[in-house]
């Protein structure tokens, strides 16, 4: 089964390649449309960004197992990184933690998101929620879920 | 305390971020004057009022500006590091998301300093919503016929702290994994595919625009005579009002806590103060009484100003357990190149879990600062040396705590 | 080329090239300073951090590998801090490390060990058993099996897949103490010199599937030698042992540096080829698949030469020595014999590649050229005497001198291969090699030389 980025992504390929003095920069940007559009990225992925940025798939593979936000399975619920470093910790993260063990989510610790006034915080795809506390996170997952 | 809002003037304005609203309150105004002066004598400007890097250095960035060549056959850049991961900092999504134009002006200017076609701003992969408003601002901006002499993309990390360390920044927007380059002998620009390219902190150049709009003794006239100027300093965990507060260097951090934290959250005794991100050796209440927040003062007592992110702990805290979490965060984020990083983080978080676990001995104490010493100062970069700074910080000023649940 | 200076290292006076590595210079002067991710061929990493050393005028040791040789370079490698330096790392390097010594096959050859013995001798302080854990046997393809947790991460195999063979089926992936060497989900190591990543390996990460529980290397004996597979001449080692109550027999082939011809490498194809010498050979004097006996086989052999005199061909394999060839053209002269040594059989174009493989398989057809041995393979004689070429050439009768087996009924004589006796070779470039003698059957096949000598008297 082979991937191949769909229009959209293909014009904003083109359009970035002439930003930049390599076509090797695009690995990350590439790595983060093949997410996009497919929820993950696959295996056909990284060959196909391997070959339009001109560097061996291995690389690309590399690049994509470093990062923590790249996901390289696809992902059946939905994913709620939580910060556990000192600041929100400081501020009860834990408590968000344990109140979430009973959620239908896949529920993952993760370092400092840059929110440390607004302890604590959890990111669900893009979006910060910020000053949480149980009844604000039953709200938040009571909508999407 | 006087108004020392060089950087954050527009924080507090309904939709600062659109371009005619921040045009009303003079984004862009400085534009015309740079342009008017020759990129070397912006560089002056920059050298003399000794802006310091806010990225957690604090070198001086008329020096690092001096090292980009004025004449070359290759084509120079810059790369903005808007990386924000160290904990307990978050004042650069502050710029960005309310003042993305500063961001710009300073791009701007710097550019026609180092004489570079392009910017790119390496921002963090959790920040995407922050990245939109900036992104939108750099479209109003484009639109507006600004970026004729230079153009900026955005480039987006996922998810490694230490892709905030300059070389690692590069070495990432290169394509490759983030890991730090070996550093050179003499003085020279950073590279970015072979080109020389500046690296700076979104602070610092959103601090150029009032450097060179009122000159560098404008800037001089705010801060310490070693440390001039303003920081967007932060305080986080046990303070009432926790947030982003720009203050001059040289504040009372006293002082400071107090005017703009409110003090101790729940009114509670401080315990401890992380001073600026966890990377800086912790400091106890008692430390803190005294101390104003510039960069000389935290280095004669042991500690660093760092990006001037506090962490307030309160009497309640259990300092083997914060401990436990930094060593948590070091050992997640360790780019794994080095020996001595990737497995003193690993060994000495197992060993913290150890003595938590009441399994602790008197060695394992001892072996913590064997650990500190093998990763301070032989590894390719800063980060090990942080973790051992933090180690001895944490176990000599609370050893009585540490020695308690062996 | 810059200048030669002068620099102490241990308070002695060496002389180096200016700008040049001082890893390099150390290595060269056999000064003992450890490393691992250090190697002439792929450069320097910077990882390992072992190779520390002291300067004069720098606050912190410096890494050897990315330190330049300048004017008046003072270099300390023994000093308490470098030792403990030293020390601290490779407790640090071993952490992790699994205690596999005894089913290691890299025990006796080992880097981890040897600086162990020299730098370490800790008392163990590691106070936490939960050593990180990774595959243990995974099959890269290739012959090449590795073990994901006695792996020092030095990236050498990584680096050697991206800058040597460029095929780079190898990465280092995941992060911190979770980062390990792989290759892509499902994909194998696949080009001609995937082994050589067994050698550069300076633990038991990679090892051979091919040596794998064989032989432990302390019972080795070496023997310098150099390949028979192509015209290359890529210099090995032939590592052999003899067990008790069974024969002496090579266990492998290793590369050894030549840096005027393979370097550090060899292909995979000739670092197997050791096989071929032990399989199939001929053991006995043949005539009509009957045993003879020698004093038989060289009355027959008289015989036969005087009944053909003047129509006889010699044709000799381009594989031989020079030493057998060079007594092989004295003996055809002698007998006023016809002379060839037909070469198209040994080319192979699909052989060839851009690194070390030739296209030309007959190790020393230089010699033949030297020595104007006719490459041609027409003969009007009727005795054929083959000296183990492989051409399949036929006349009324044939004496065969060969290594391996073959079916024909022919007179057949057993002779010794290039790993049972020395002598030289010359490469496709020119470039004379002495092989060593590494075996020593039980009942070794005489030489040719030895042969001759015995039809002559």
């Amino acid at each position: 089964m082979s991937f191949s980025f769909n229009e959209e992504n293909l014009v904003k390929i083109e359009e970035l390649k002439k930003r930049y003095p390599s076509p090797n920069a695009l690995n990350l940007p590439c790595l983060w449309m093949a997410q996009y559009q497919e929820g993950y990225i696959s295996i056909d992925a990284i060959d196909e960004i391997a070959r339009i940025i001109h560097m061996p798939s291995m690389e690309v593979y590399r690049v994509a197992t470093f990062y923590t936000m790249f996901h390289l399975e696809p992902q059946d619920k939905l994913i709620v990184d939580v910060c556990k470093t000192l600041s929100c910790k400081l501020c009860g993260s834990d408590e968000i933690l344990n109140h979430l063990q009973n959620k239908d989510v896949r529920v993952r610790h993760v370092e400092c998101l840059g929110s440390c006034g607004t302890a604590p915080v959890m990111q669900i795809n893009d979006e910060y929620y910020e000053n949480l506390d149980t009844k604000k996170v039953d709200e938040i997952l009571g909508e999407m879920l | 305390m006087r108004d020392c809002r060089l950087v954050s003037r527009k924080f507090d304005i309904k939709n600062s971020f659109k371009i005619d609203i921040a045009k009303e309150h003079g984004a862009y105004k400085t534009l015309d004057k740079a342009y008017a002066l020759k990129p070397l004598e912006i560089v002056e400007i920059i050298k003399e009022s000794n802006l310091r890097g806010k990225g957690g250095g604090g070198a001086s960035a008329g020096d690092k500006w001096a090292l980009m060549p004025q004449e070359s056959d290759k084509p120079s850049f810059l790369a903005v590091n808007c990386d924000e991961s160290e904990p307990g900092t978050f004042k650069d999504r502050q710029i960005i998301s309310k003042d993305p134009h500063l961001l710009i002006e300073g791009i701007l200017i710097t550019c026609h300093a180092i004489k570079a076609k392009h910017a790119y701003i390496y921002i963090r992969g959790e920040y995407k919503q922050y990245q939109d408003i900036l992104q939108t601002a750099i479209d109003e901006a484009y639109s507006d016929g600004l970026l004729r002499e230079c153009d900026i993309t955005i480039h987006r990390g996922a998810g490694a702290y230490i892709c905030g360390e300059k070389s690692a920044l590069l070495e990432s927007m290169e394509g490759k994994r983030g890991h730090p380059r070996l550093k050179p002998k003499q003085k020279e620009p950073e590279w970015f595919f072979d080109n020389p390219t500046l690296v700076n902190n979104v602070e610092t150049i959103a601090s150029v625009p009032f450097i060179v709009q009122n000159g560098a003794q404008a800037y001089r006239d705010f801060g310490t005579e070693q440390s001039p100027g303003t920081l967007l300093f932060a305080m986080s965990g046990h303070v009432q009002n926790p947030g982003v507060y720009e203050a001059e260097f040289g504040t009372s951090m006293m002082e400071y806590i107090n005017h703009f934290g409110d003090g101790v959250k729940n009114g509670k005794k401080l315990k401890a103060v992380i001073p600026g991100g966890v990377s800086c050796g912790v400091l106890t209440a008692d430390e803190c009484e005294n101390l104003t927040l510039d960069y000389e003062a935290l280095r004669s007592i042991g500690s660093s100003l760092g990006t001037g992110g506090m962490i307030l702990m309160d009497e309640d805290t259990d300092m083997v357990e914060a401990l436990k979490n930094i060593l948590e965060f070091y050992h997640e984020e360790s780019c794994g190149q080095c020996t001595p990083c990737r497995e003193g983080t690993g060994w000495s978080d197992k060993i913290v879990a150890k003595i938590l676990a009441k399994k602790g001995t008197k060695e394992d104490i001892d072996k913590l600062f064997d650990l500190a010493d093998v990763m301070n100062g032989k590894t390719i970069c800063v980060f090990a040396p942080s973790v051992s700074v933090v180690i001895v910080s944490f176990i000599t000023k609370f050893r009585d705590e540490f020695e308690a649940i062996l | 080329m810059s200048e030669m200076i002068e620099i102490i290292v241990d308070g002695e006076s060496y002389t180096a090239e200016e700008g040049s590595r001082l890893i390099d210079l150390l290595i060269q002067e056999k000064i003992k300073v450890p490393y691992f991710c250090y190697h002439e061929s792929l450069g320097a990493d910077g990882n390992c951090r072992m190779c520390m050393v002291g300067i004069k005028g720098q606050k912190r040791p410096q890494i050897a590998c990315d330190t330049f040789i300048t004017k008046d370079m003072f270099v300390d490698t023994k000093n308490d801090t470098i030792q403990k330096v030293q020390t601290d790392i490779l407790e640090l390097e071993l952490i992790n490390h699994p205690v596999d010594c005894p089913v290691c096959d890299q025990a006796g050859e080992c880097s981890l060990q040897d600086f162990y013995m020299d730098y370490g001798l800790h008392n163990s302080k590691i106070t936490i058993s939960e050593k990180v854990k990774h595959n243990k046997a995974l099959d890269l393809g290739s012959n090449v099996m590795l073990d994901q947790e006695r792996c020092v991460l030095c990236a050498r195999c990584t680096r050697f897949t991206d800058k040597i063979t460029h095929t780079h089926e190898l990465g280092i992936i995941g992060r911190g103490d979770d980062a390990k060497v792989s290759t892509m989900p499902g994909r194998k190591l696949d080009n001609a010199y995937a082994m050589n990543v067994v050698d550069l390996c300076p633990v038991g990460a990679l090892t051979s599937k091919d040596f794998r529980f064989s032989q432990r290397v302390w019972f080795l004996k070496t023997a310098e030698s150099i390949c028979h597979g192509c015209s290359k001449g890529c210099n090995i080692y032939i590592d052999h042992n003899k067990l008790k109550y069974k024969d002496d027999v090579i266990y492998r082939f290793r590369p050894r540096r030549n840096d005027d011809v393979n370097g550090f490498f060899m292909c995979d194809d000739g670092r197997l080829s050791y096989k071929e010498l032990q399989v199939n050979r001929q053991e006995n004097i043949l005539y009509k698949n009957e045993e003879l006996t020698e004093d038989e086989a060289i009355k027959e052999f008289k015989n036969k030469i005087d009944k053909y005199a003047n129509n006889t061909t010699i044709i000799v394999d381009a594989n031989l020595y020079t030493e057998e060839i060079e007594a092989i053209l004295e003996f055809a002269i002698e007998i006023d014999a016809q002379l060839i040594s037909p070469l198209k059989i040994y080319e192979d174009e699909d052989f060839k590649d851009d690194m070390l493989k030739s296209s030309q398989r007959a190790a020393n057809y230089q010699t033949i050229k030297r020595l104007n041995i006719a490459n041609s393979t027409s003969t009007k004689s009727d005795l054929i005497i083959n000296f183990n070429h492989p051409s399949e050439i036929n006349a009324n009768e044939k004496i065969s001198f060969l290594t391996h087996k073959s079916d024909s009924l022919e007179l057949i004589f057993p002779i010794a291969a290039f790993s049972e006796s020395s002598g030289t070779l010359v490469s496709e470039d020119g470039i004379t090699g002495k092989c060593q003698k590494a075996i020593d059957k039980n009942n070794p096949a005489p030489t040719i030389i030895e042969w001759l000598k015995k039809v002559r008297a």
